[in-house]
This record gives structure tokens, C-alpha cells and sequence, in this order.
């Protein structure tokens, strides 16, 4: 019964989640209320979760990575609505809200399920993946390549060099949309590629995903984009800092791209 | 009838000379009338701040100087010798080149700049208004109109920033794309925020927040520009609202100091923001340029931006002559062939008036004819008439398409012997 709960409190996370990638296009918080709730309802289904693991396994559920990292997500949230109640500060919401999900969603995948309904429904999840990879590397590279733009404008204007009327570079301005709805879009995309991805190598390998490094590896590039992303909205991080950022979170990218290579084998059946 | 222009500008005339030979607009009508009374077929008078000029259609035995009898008569202290000196003359195909580079501003202090085109179109209409303006002139003034309008698409002269303040608002769009309501700041209220406030706000800036150590300054300025003026001691509280900062107080010591720029743009998080710095001595501490996301540019550093893209609109310039020196081509073979149609077309007449006479002369003696024998007479006659044209006709056709560039458009000599050999009267 606890992993009902516990699945229960993913679902309910998940609203977090989508209420930080829609924030990265609206910035309003109109939104912030419903999601709270939703999460805040998510943490009380998973403090069920955990004390009914208690009472099933007789200890503190903290056999195995999977526990762990749900006790820990739930450690999170619990913080987090706690400074909550007492600082109104909604930003962090952006960053821990798709955290808690995705630990919550590793935690949940201790115990395993039956496999695919049919192979139709298994290629079609590996095929919107596989999609929503490569589409969240466009934007990301669209985003190194406009931050690379951004900072030979800067420099240019800087260093006072710039004449306007021949300067081929667009607008520090400009740049910096170019970058922001990119990278945002990279962000969502590569979003739904890891919730997918997680759970697809959960289905098809049982409990021994987690110790797949190539999985390790994307999880790792998707947490170092999340940070990106919530330095450049909450403390409005650009030009130079960003643009390094953009190509290391690129490189991350590449790395995570090579490891995957061989895909061919999985396509069987 | 010739084309002649006589005039000043900037190159050949010191400031002195120039204001006292200036027209005023309601002066020039009857410098108009002026001129028409003493012979000239055609007139326009083009009066800037930095060049007055006078063209007219005259007859070919004119002297040119009577151009600058006009530009003078009826002004106090200015004497024909003591303006001389100064005055360049140009007679037909010189003054049509002349006349389109000055339309195409080629000809101005800075090269490119578009103010000139309108003035000599104002000139034009108010000669025309004034019935001043005949054939001659009316096709060379279109056509320079129109030169004006090729260069300016074919090449790029008038588009780079040529004065400070243009530069410092080509500047700031290179950083914020479009100055739609950015917030602009003036610390000091001098003329020269002045204008470079009226750049930024012309270019789409709406906000103005005006600054001055003497606050009545500050009230004057801000009705002017319809900005709010915010106390002198605590201007740096509202710093991290501001996209772009002018400095131009008179204040011995820095206003605006890294430090300073640097909380402001940590309080706009990362918002870039434009700090021009036009004061000498100057307002802003040279380190601000250091602080990331601030870009400072002082008075030197805009005139460099300026004067680099003058000197790209020279290079430009060579290319805008050639095709001057295109369309004078195209223009002058267009007035030749003007020319000599009515000489060609008053020798037809002529050789046809003489055949109707002696036909009408001699028909009687010739009894009836039948219809096939007075077609062949018409042919006949007709025939004698083309063959004796035929020479002078070519020989001028050919004249007029062979003459080079800068010989007179009004070649005369070939056109007037076959006139008196004919006889042809005036038409």
C-alpha cells in the first residue's frame, strides 16, 4: 500500500513541476496557489507513504538508494513549506518543485511493475524520448550559440570597438530573449525527455536502472540545467556567467548524447 | 542658352562671409524677380547655412557675373570685389554635375546628410511659384531629385550616425534593441543633455528623469521634455531603474562612482544599462565601464564612433560620384537630343514649304494627269526634299551623339551654319 501512496505523491508533485515550466514563460504566480496545494497535499501522502513502509519493514525505510532518496525528497518539501510558511518567498518553488518530483519519482521505482502493455505503446514512449531529447539539444544549442553572440557583443561594446551601422551582431537585447526562451524551451523539453526516460529504463530494467551511469549522467545534466535555469530567473544571471554555464550544461549534454550511443539495440522486439 | 550657377559654401567661404550672403526666405522673390528683369530665361536661388547658390538659364552671351550682381543687389556691405574671392562659377554640363551632388549631399560639410535635398526642393517650388522655373531647369532639377534618390538606395551614405548624439542612439540600440520605453536619467541639466535627450526620445525612449544641483534648471528642462525631476542628493537611489544615464553637470568631481553603478545593477538584476558621459571634466568615474553589464562612453569615445562613420561615408561617396558622373552622362544626352529637334524638325518644314510653293507654281502648266501620274509627282517631289535633308539630318544626329563629356550641350556651331545655310527662322 505504501508505494500507492507514494506514486500518489509523485502525481501530486508532478502539478509542481508543471507549474515551474509554465512559470518560465508567464512570470506570474497566479498559479503558485494551486500548485502549493497540490504539492503540500503530495507531502502529506508521502509522510503516509513513508510511515506505512515503517510499519510495514518494522525500521526507518532506509534500506536502499530508492529510500533514501524519497526520504530525502520529503525532507525537502517538508523544509521547503516550512520556510514557506514563514518567508512567502515563492521562487524557490521553481527550482525545488521539479527536485522533489524527480526524487520522489526515483523513490518510487523500488519496486517493480509488470512490463509494457504491447510493444506499440513501448516504441511510442521511446520514440517521444528520444524526440523530446533531441528538440531540448536544439534549443540548448541554440542558447550556447546566442550566449556565445551575447558576450562577443558585449565585449565589442565594451571595449568600444563596435561601429553600429556595420556590426552585424544583433542587440544585447535581442541576445538575451534569443537566450532566455531557448533555453526555457531546452529546459522543458529535456524535462519531459527525463521524466520519460526514468521511467521507461524503470519499466524495461526493473530496479536495476538506477545503477545504469548513462542514466546517472542525465540525470546529473538535467540537474545542472535546472540550476541554470533558476539562477537566471531568480537572481537574472546573464551575459558572461550564463554563457559559460550554457556551454558547460552543452558539454554535459554531449557527454550524456555519447553514452547513449547504441540506441539501435533497443529498438528490437 | 546656357546653364550657369555662381555661389558660396563652406569650402570656399569663411563663417563671416556666409551670414552676410545668406538669403532670408522672404528675400528671395524678389532676388527672383531680380534676375528675371535683367535677362535670365531661368532661376533658382538655394540659400543653407552653409552655402548660398544661384543658377539660371542665360543667354549664351551673358556674363556669368551678372549671377553675383543679384545675389548682391540691394544688400548693404557687400561689394562685388569683396565677395569675388569666394564665388566658384559653373557653366552647363559642371553646373548639372554640381547641381546633383549637391542634391545627393555630396557636396556637404557632412557628406550624406539628408537636410539638403528638402532645402534645394523648397528652392525649387519657391522659383517655380515665382515662374522662374522653365524647361531647362525644371529637367535638371527632376532629374537631380531623383540622382538624390538613387544614391541614397544604391549606396549606404546615410546610414551611419555621424553626430555625437545620433551615435549615442545608435549606441544604446545596440544594446537594448528598441529604445521603447526605456527610462532615461539626466544628471546635469545643460543644453547638451538637452539634445541628447531629444535623440534618445525622438528614438522612442519615454521616460526622462531629470537631475540638477540648482532645482529651477532641472523644472525648466523637465517641461521642456515632459520629464520628472528627482532631488540632486539622492538621484543614485533610483539608479536601478534606469536603462540609460546622460552626465553632463558641471560638478568638478565624479557624480557616479563604480560602486554605486555597481549595487544598481545588482538591484535590477543584471539589467544592462548605457552611461554617456558627456561633461568635460568628466561625471562618471572612467571604472564604470569595469562593472559587468555597464557600458560608459564619454564625449571622445561617441566622436570617434562618429568620425569613423564619416569616414566610411566618404569611401561611399566615390561610389555615389560614379554614378553622378552616370547620370550627367544620361542627362546631357537627353538635352542634346532636345536641342537639335527643333533645328531638324524646322528644316523639314521648311524644305516642304518650299516644295508646296513650286508645286503649286508649275501644277497648272502640267495640264490633267491621271491619278497614277499625280501620285508620281508627289513622290518625285517628296524624294528631292528627303534626299537634300538627308545630309544636314545626319550630320547633326551624328554631332549631338558623338560629343564627349564636358563639351557644351549647346554645341551651337554645327546647328547654326545649317540654320543661316537654310534659312531657317528662330522657332
Amino acid at each position: 500500500m505504501s508505494v500507492f501512496w507514494l506514486r500518489a505523491a509523485a502525481a501530486l508533485y508532478f502539478c509542481g513541476l508543471l507549474y515551474a515550466l509554465i512559470y518560465l514563460f508567464r512570470k506570474s504566480t497566479r498559479l503558485f496557489t494551486p500548485a502549493l496545494i497540490a504539492f503540500a497535499v503530495g507531502t502529506v501522502l508521502h509522510l503516509v507513504s513513508l510511515v506505512e513502509l515503517r510499519a510495514e519493514t518494522g525500521h526507518l525505510p532506509l534500506n536502499n538508494f530508492y529510500e533514501t532518496s524519497s526520504i530525502c525528497a520529503f525532507l525537502i518539501a517538508f523544509l521547503f513549506l516550512l520556510a514557506y510558511s514563514y518567508y512567502h518567498i515563492s521562487i524557490f518553488g521553481v527550482c525545488l518543485f521539479p527536485v522533489v518530483f524527480f526524487m520522489t519519482l526515483i523513490g518510487a521505482t523500488e519496486f517493480p511493475v509488470s512490463s509494457w502493455s504491447s510493444p506499440e505503446v513501448r516504441n511510442a514512449w521511446l520514440t517521444v524520448h528520444i524526440t523530446s531529447v533531441l528538440i531540448g539539444y536544439a534549443a540548448l544549442i541554440l542558447s550556447a550559440v546566442a550566449s556565445v553572440y551575447y558576450l562577443l557583443q558585449e565585449r565589442q561594446l565594451k571595449r568600444k570597438h563596435l561601429s553600429p551601422s556595420s556590426n552585424p551582431l544583433p542587440p544585447l537585447a535581442t541576445l538575451d530573449r534569443v537566450i532566455t526562451h531557448s533555453m526555457n524551451t531546452g529546459f522543458v523539453f529535456i524535462t519531459i525527455a527525463t521524466v520519460t526516460g526514468v521511467i521507461w529504463a524503470f519499466i524495461e530494467t526493473g530496479t536495476h536502472w538506477i545503477l545504469d551511469p548513462k542514466i546517472g549522467f542525465f540525470l546529473f545534466t538535467w540537474a545542472f540545467y535546472l540550476a541554470m535555469i533558476f539562477l537566471r530567473i531568480s537572481a537574472g544571471w546573464r551575459g558572461r556567467r550564463i554563457a559559460w554555464l550554457a556551454v558547460s550544461v552543452l558539454s554535459c549534454s554531449i557527454i550524456t548524447w555519447a553514452t547513449h550511443a547504441g540506441l539501435r539495440s533497443l529498438w528490437q522486439r | 542658352m546656357k546653364l550657369a550657377l555662381a555661389g558660396i559654401n563652406h569650402r570656399t567661404a569663411p563663417v563671416d562671409v556666409r551670414e552676410k550672403v545668406a538669403f532670408r526666405a522672404e528675400h528671395v522673390p524678389a532676388a527672383l524677380l531680380h534676375m528675371q528683369a535683367r535677362g535670365a530665361k531661368e532661376a533658382l536661388i538655394l540659400s543653407t547655412c552653409n552655402r548660398v547658390e544661384v543658377t539660371a538659364a542665360l543667354a549664351d552671351d551673358m556674363p556669368t557675373d551678372m549671377l553675383v550682381e543679384a545675389i548682391l543687389s540691394g544688400r548693404d556691405g557687400l561689394t562685388l570685389e569683396g565677395v569675388r574671392p569666394y564665388v566658384y562659377f559653373f557653366e552647363q554640363t559642371e553646373a548639372i554635375r554640381h547641381l546633383f551632388r549637391v542634391a545627393s549631399s555630396l557636396d556637404s560639410m557632412i557628406v550624406g546628410e539628408p537636410q539638403i535635398l528638402g532645402q534645394l526642393k523648397q528652392a525649387y517650388a519657391q522659383a517655380r511659384d515665382q515662374g522662374a522655373i522653365g524647361g531647362i531647369l525644371d529637367t535638371v532639377l527632376t532629374r537631380a531629385f531623383s540622382v538624390a534618390k538613387r544614391i541614397r538606395s544604391e549606396t549606404e551614405i546615410g546610414e551611419s550616425a555621424v553626430s555625437v548624439g545620433y551615435a549615442a542612439v545608435e549606441l544604446a540600440r545596440e544594446i537594448f534593441g528598441s529604445l521603447n520605453r526605456k527610462r532615461v536619467l539626466i544628471i546635469g541639466a545643460g543644453k547638451m543633455s538637452e539634445a541628447a535627450a531629444r535623440h534618445l526620445l525622438r528614438a522612442g525612449a519615454t521616460d526622462i528623469l531629470i537631475t540638477n544641483r540648482t532645482q529651477q534648471r532641472a523644472d525648466d528642462l523637465s517641461q521642456l521634455l515632459q520629464g520628472e525631476v528627482i532631488p540632486y542628493d539622492s538621484f543614485a537611489d533610483r539608479l536601478s531603474e534606469i536603462d540609460i544615464v546622460i552626465a553632463s553637470s558641471s560638478a568638478p568631481g565624479y557624480v557616479l562612482v563604480s560602486d554605486t553603478v555597481h549595487r544598481a545593477i545588482e538591484a535590477r538584476r543584471n539589467q544592462p544599462m548605457f552611461l554617456i558621459d558627456i561633461a568635460v571634466p568628466r561625471n562618471i568615474e572612467p571604472d564604470v565601464n569595469k562593472v559587468e553589464h555597464a557600458f560608459l562612453y564619454d564625449i571622445d569615445d561617441l566622436q570617434r564612433i562618429a568620425d569613423r562613420n564619416l569616414q566610411a561615408r566618404e569611401e561611399m561617396a566615390e561610389q555615389a560620384e560614379s554614378i553622378v558622373d552616370d547620370e550627367v552622362t544620361r542627362l546631357q544626352a537627353r538635352l542634346r537630343q532636345r536641342d537639335i529637334a527643333p533645328t531638324i524638325v524646322s528644316l523639314q518644314a521648311q524644305l516642304e514649304a518650299v516644295r508646296a510653293e513650286v508645286l503649286e507654281r508649275y501644277r497648272p502648266h502640267l495640264g490633267t494627269l491621271t491619278s497614277d501620274q499625280e501620285e508620281a509627282l508627289e513622290a518625285l517631289t517628296r524624294t528631292i526634299i528627303n534626299k537634300i535633308a538627308h545630309g544636314p539630318i545626319s550630320e547633326i544626329r551624328r554631332h549631338a551623339a558623338s560629343q564627349k563629356r564636358g563639351e557644351n550641350i549647346h554645341e551651337g556651331e554645327l546647328i547654326s551654319a545649317v540654320r543661316r545655310m537654310f534659312r531657317l527662322r528662330d522657332s
